[in-house]
């Protein structure tokens, strides 16, 4: 059981890492994405992946996985036709929300299309009262009556939110009962059992998403666990959550809103671990695909983590990471608007048909078809000689541009990619900038198919000086896979005042999270040396709203603990506030834990410095369109993996490996350090 | 001195833009940290606050995107402090708390606000301000600003970051619920001190001189933009009339505008009726936050809310009348004819540019106050909500259903929320059928929230738009209008004011709004989703659409 595999499933390609936990080894294998049945193009990379370092399915110990899968159905709303069925009289606060516009001037945004048409939305008679006595009992017969014509309208899921079942759940537990009954062949879920929080609105919206990607992420998980053991792979998948940490297959399924930024986060997940171990904590990460890109920034090695985010319009209650996506990438479409100006994205031509020069089909220039016109990406082949590029159809496509545009074919393939960006610059801005970062202080880290590429000119457009190119940057998620550890966070609202009747509540809430972990360790087969939790109290002043995270001192729940979660709390306060409310009760409101299983990582060997002379790793030279030189210059072509640490690469230069091309700018050099990655920054620096 | 007005200091434009974004930051970090730490709902959940940096000169640096009626309280702020105390008798930790309308800049007197001058370096270089919507002075009467609540000049709350115990107890003395004006005013302060703190940071970063010259570069880049986007609008004098009415009036008040346009500045001319005995009546200062807002949207809204987007307008109106009052008139409701301003606005301009203008919105800020008793401890609770309506149809979209509009645009609050702090069952809350003004794209929809006491109350409701609906564009129709309908037997509201016995409810249906384009233009798929999501009867569209 050496191996471990990470694979990430993009838009475009699929990414396969392998890791042989005994030798170190680390090998990658990239495919083409399959985006009709993603599970497909997974078995064939993995499969191929397994030949190629020469062992046998059977020796796979473990099996992470990332997708965009979720996220995908989320933007382009290709959910599944949705019933919700809520307590009377509040049917449509899922399209009310909080009664904000979406945007403060401008009167022409739109705000998200509900997921739910309003005549799918029903209402049962049901109500709670805060305390949970029961003012009108729930009608199981018009529940039922509900149901059936959900059914008969032909949803495929069912959200159910009823108010006060984050703390009373007996409705929506008799809820969930009929609609097994009723109507078994759907994807049902009660708001509990999503986000056990309150706050009716973002409740019910994190529980209508769960249930509108729930049969898209159920159905793509049966079929990819189809196919893993077609292949022979034992040991249990594990997916990527949007907190970075991985669940099994089976709760991924259920709980498919935990997992809308599984892609991404894994790639976060990769740069932190290579920041630790170069030595960078405070970097902002540029992860460029062929259909979106995504940034994060992180600061002292941290990304901000959020319990709640809205996510492409949606609240969601669920951990986060702080990512912000963009619909550009590589296979991103090149048009002219109405105004007769250059767009690019977010329309994608994706893996199938794909660029232009892929020769299957598509006519339309793309980002990578003005790379491959610049000379940038290799004009005869990508992935290593795995497909053949036909330059004659992208410069046929740029030239259908260009015409429009009153501009010659080179000037046109440029502007696509100043275009693009300036859409990445921006992004950026978004989590820096806007947040009060300054992105100089950061060091870009570009990595997914089409990151370094543009990494050297979007570094010189946010003026950030110094850019790290991962060893694998194509199979960055993919390898962050090998590098988390099995995490799930559980969580339950129970209000109470911080006071020695407080104790009780307490440990009941902790013995019930302890044992929804034990279950989690024992279903993941995590052994009890490699089990942590961390808990933590949400605590506020009685009155507030807004919760200030406490972590719980270890040991037994008694009355220290009290005094200890006051004067941590007190302090918290003062850190975020400024001020301590002395005389005011102090509320406990979420019990929360964090459980981790620790698996071992992928781990790195410094090479030794092989000197600056690079000479040796030159496979060749092509001409390449570079405006910072006035046109076309001959620029000698690099195999990465003929780079030893140490060696230098002055611009202008390619560097050419099977899942990425780096572009090194005149003026620039690439300096490869003794991880193997590589570092580019101005010319005379270093 | 403190002089530093005439910084000439080059700022190159990546660093003006990384400044302004800051300055951005800052301000929204200042809005989280008051929500956060707030108790009372109206600001921890519904948000009704807005903080903001002005310069030295007292002229806005940057605006959170809060609430843009609150713009108005900032206006005259800084000139009114410093009238008053002298700048060099300023100290760190200086903070000035005020809310009149007439001698302290506010445009009614539960927006309350907080203003520290940040110092560096020994001087005063800007001005953190916040202001919290304090949902107390309830209950109370209208005739003239006397009535409606402590009146409070800008005085200093804390004087070198000592806090006035006395000033504090002569406020609390005079709120209904003292515990959490308090906190809402410790919140305020842990916003001022983080606006300070950041402030200070990036000057420290960037040194100050260039922080205001990149102050002075974003506000000459607003002005730029906002005369860009005039010069786009044909010159000419555009006109629109409108009528005002609520619960507080017997009747309808006539308002109108006079809009001329000459090149890339704007002037704006507004007439109305004598300012009147009650709470409806707008200061200057509300009048132009208004107007700043409205042109903001149409000219263009990515514009930056600092004072330069001021600069190429002008307005006047004639002093007295309830768009421009004078004291001591009564000014708690003015949020509701600051919306007709809008609308008036909006009007003129149709014609002008089709395509940035939305048909009539709701047109109010429907308010709904309720007082009682906790009949735990006696204690007075005070519980104000707004609630939203009808976002007007736009070319090519129809209207948004159920939104809040214009110049504000505050949360609702969780019935979880709501149920749990005060003796109130929120019955229903939905979307009004048919309220949407038909059209080739429809109007939006109002709301309709139902109330039960669960103890006797007293309640005050504010809306508009009973009398009239909110008119379409371009041969839309109008919207359908507000309505208060009491049930459970409770006795007649009197001029919006009344109480409710247990058991008995309010039912509170706002406005639509106006739909644009003639509905026999409508997509006829759109029509079938009308009809199929129940927003417009069968019967209706046939008699509509054909």
């Amino acid at each position: 059981m050496a191996w471990r595999i990470g694979v990430d499933s993009g838009g475009t390609f699929t990414d396969v890492c392998l890791f042989d936990d005994a030798t170190g080894q680390v090998a990658v294998w990239k495919v083409s994405s399959t985006p009709a049945d993603p599970s497909l193009g997974i078995g064939q990379g993995v499969a191929e992946g397994i030949e190629r370092v020469g062992t046998t399915a059977a020796a796979v110990g473990y099996f992470g996985h990332g997708t965009t899968v979720g996220t995908n159905a989320l933007i382009q709303h290709r959910g599944v036709k949705t019933g919700l069925i809520t307590t009377d009289g509040f049917r449509d606060l899922l399209e009310i929300g909080r009664q904000k516009r979406p945007d403060l001037y401008d009167q022409h945004v739109e705000k998200p299309p509900t997921l739910v048409s309003r005549d799918l939305r029903l209402e049962v008679a049901e109500r709670l009262r805060p305390d949970g006595s029961v003012e009108t009992p729930l009608d199981q017969e018009a529940f039922r009556a509900a149901v059936r014509r959900l059914r008969d309208a032909g949803v495929k899921a069912v959200a159910v939110c009823f108010l006060y079942s984050f703390a009373h759940t007996d409705h929506e537990t008799i809820a969930a009962r009929i609609l097994a009954e009723e109507f078994p062949e759907a994807f049902a879920c009660v708001s509990h059992a999503v986000a056990p929080e309150f706050r009716e609105f973002e409740r019910l919206s994190t529980t209508v998403v769960n249930a509108y990607l729930g049969p898209v992420m159920e159905g793509y998980i049966q079929r990819l666990g189809r196919r893993l053991t077609e292949i022979g792979i034992a040991s249990r998948p594990h997916l990527t959550q949007s907190n970075g940490g991985v669940i099994g297959f089976d709760q991924a399924a259920r709980l498919p809103v935990r997992t809308v930024l599984s892609g991404p986060s894994t790639g976060v997940v990769g740069a932190q671990r290579i920041g630790e171990l170069v030595g960078i904590p405070d970097l902002i990460t540029f992860d460029m695909g062929g259909t979106s890109t995504d940034v994060a920034l992180l600061a002292g090695g941290k990304c901000r983590l959020a319990s709640e985010a809205t996510v492409h319009g949606y609240p969601i209650k669920a951990p986060m990471l702080d990512i912000h996506t963009v619909g550009a990438g590589g296979g991103s479409i090149a048009f002219i608007d109405n105004g007769g100006l250059l767009k690019v994205g977010p329309r994608s031509a994706g893996a199938d048909p794909g660029p232009v020069c892929y020769g299957r089909g598509n006519t339309e220039a793309t980002v990578t078809d003005a790379n491959v016109v610049l000379g940038t990406l290799n004009p005869d082949f990508l992935l290593g000689g795995r497909m053949a590029v036909h330059r004659d159809l992208a410069v046929a496509a740029i030239d259908r541009l260009a015409g429009p545009l009153g501009m010659d074919r080179m000037a046109t393939a440029q502007g696509i990619i100043s275009v693009v960006t300036a859409n990445m610059a921006r992004a950026i801005r978004v989590i820096s900038v806007q947040k009060g970062h300054d992105p100089r202080d950061y060091m870009l880290i570009a990595f997914g198919g089409a990151g370094p590429l543009h990494a050297a000119r979007l570094a010189r457009e946010l003026d950030i000086g110094r850019v790290l190119i991962p060893r694998n940057p194509g199979i960055l998620c993919a390898m962050g896979l090998l590098l988390t550890d099995l995490r799930a966070d559980f969580a339950v609202t129970r209000l109470a005042t911080l006071a020695p009747a407080a104790l009780d509540p307490m440990r009941a809430a902790f013995v019930a999270l302890d044992a929804q972990a034990d279950a989690w360790f024992a279903e993941e087969h995590i052994a009890p040396a490699d089990r942590r939790v961390t808990r933590t109290v949400d605590m506020r002043y009685a009155g507030q709203n807004y919760e200030l995270p406490i972590a719980l001192p270890d040991g037994p729940i008694g009355p220290a603990t009290l005094d200890a979660l006051a004067a941590a709390f007190a302090a918290a306060h003062h850190r975020a506030y400024g001020f301590v409310a002395e005389t005011d009760p102090v509320q406990l409101v979420t019990f929360r834990m964090e459980a981790a299983g620790v698996v071992p990582k992928a781990s790195f060997v410094p090479q030794p410095d092989a000197g600056p002379d690079a000479s040796a790793a030159i496979d060749g030279e092509r001409q390449v369109w570079m405006p910072e030189a006035g046109g076309f210059v001959t620029c000698p072509v690099y195999q990465r993996d003929r780079l030893r640490a140490g060696n230098r690469v002055a611009g202008p230069a390619i560097i050419e490996q099977m899942d990425a091309t780096t572009v090194v700018l005149p003026a620039m050099v690439a300096v490869v350090e003794p991880y193997s990655h590589i570092i580019l920054e101005p010319d005379g620096q270093s | 001195m403190n002089d530093f007005g005439g910084a000439t200091v080059s700022v190159d434009p990546i660093t003006v833009e990384v400044i302004g974004s800051a300055l951005s930051s800052i301000v929204e970090e200042m809005g989280e940290a008051l929500i956060r730490a707030s108790y009372s709902t109206n600001i921890k959940e519904r948000r009704d606050c807005s903080t903001a940096l002005f310069d030295l000169a007292g002229t806005t640096l940057c605006q959170a995107e809060h609430i843009p009626v609150h713009l108005g309280s900032f206006l005259d702020l800084i000139a009114n402090i410093t009238k008053r105390h002298p700048i060099e008798q300023m100290r760190p930790g200086d903070v000035f708390c005020g809310n009149d309308a007439y001698e302290g800049g506010g445009t009614h007197l539960p927006d309350i606000v907080l203003a520290e001058p940040i110092f560096v370096d020994g001087a005063i270089v800007a001005w953190a301000v916040n202001l919290a919507h304090h949902a107390d002075f309830a209950d109370r009467g209208h005739a003239h600003i006397y009535q409606e609540g402590l009146r409070i000049p800008p005085i200093r709350l804390y004087r070198a970051g000592e806090l006035q115990t006395d000033v504090m107890e002569l406020i609390l003395l005079n709120c209904q619920v003292p515990r959490e004006r308090l906190s809402d005013f410790r919140a305020q302060m842990a916003a001022n001190r983080l606006g300070v703190q950041r402030f200070q940071g990036l000057c420290g970063k960037y040194g100050r001189e260039t922080v205001l010259a990149a102050g002075a570069a974003l506000q000459d880049y607003a002005e730029r933009k906002m005369r860009a986007g005039i010069a786009a609008i044909p010159d000419g004098v555009y006109r629109f009339a409108d009528r005002y009415d609520c619960p507080e009036i017997d009747g309808e008040l006539d308002m109108s505008v006079e809009i001329t346009i000459t090149g890339d500045s704007m002037h704006l001319h507004f007439d109305a009726p004598k300012q009147v005995r009650a709470g409806l009546n707008m200061t200057m200062t509300a009048t132009l936050s208004t107007v700043y807002y409205a042109i903001k949207s149409i000219v263009d809204p990515t514009i930056l809310p600092n004072a330069g987007l001021a600069r190429p307008l002008s307005v006047t109106a004639p002093e007295g009348t309830i768009v421009n009052c004078v004291h001591p008139a009564a000014v708690n409701g003015r949020l509701g004819p600051c919306q007709r301003v809008v609308d008036l606005i909006y009007g003129a301009l149709a014609d002008a540019v089709p395509d940035r203008v939305t048909a009539a919105s709701n047109g109010a800020c429907t308010s709904i106050t309720f007082v009682g008793h906790q009949p735990s401890d006696n204690r007075i609770w005070v519980y104000l909500e707004t609630i939203g309506g009808g976002f007007g149809a736009r070319t090519g979209k129809d209207g948004l259903d159920g939104v809040h509009v214009h110049m504000t645009n505050t949360s609702n609050l969780p019935v979880e929320a709501l149920e749990v702090e005060y003796p109130l069952t929120l019955m229903r809350y939905e979307l009004v059928d048919g309220s949407g003004g038909a059209g080739q794209f429809r109007g939006g929809m109002g709301l309709r929230r139902v109330y039960r006491a669960n103890h006797d109350c007293r309640v005050r409701i504010d809306t508009a738009r009973l009398l009239s609906r909110p008119w379409g564009l371009f041969g839309g129709e109008p919207g359908g209008n507000a309505d208060v309908v009491l049930h459970g037997g409770a006795v007649p509201f009197n001029h919006g004011n009344g109480g409710l016995r247990p058991g008995e409810c309010i039912e509170v249906v706002t406005a639509g709004s106006g739909g644009y384009g003639p509905p026999a233009r409508r997509d006829p798929a759109a029509v079938r989703r009308d009809v199929a999501e129940g927003s417009i009867t069968k019967e209706r569209a046939a008699e509509l659409y054909g």
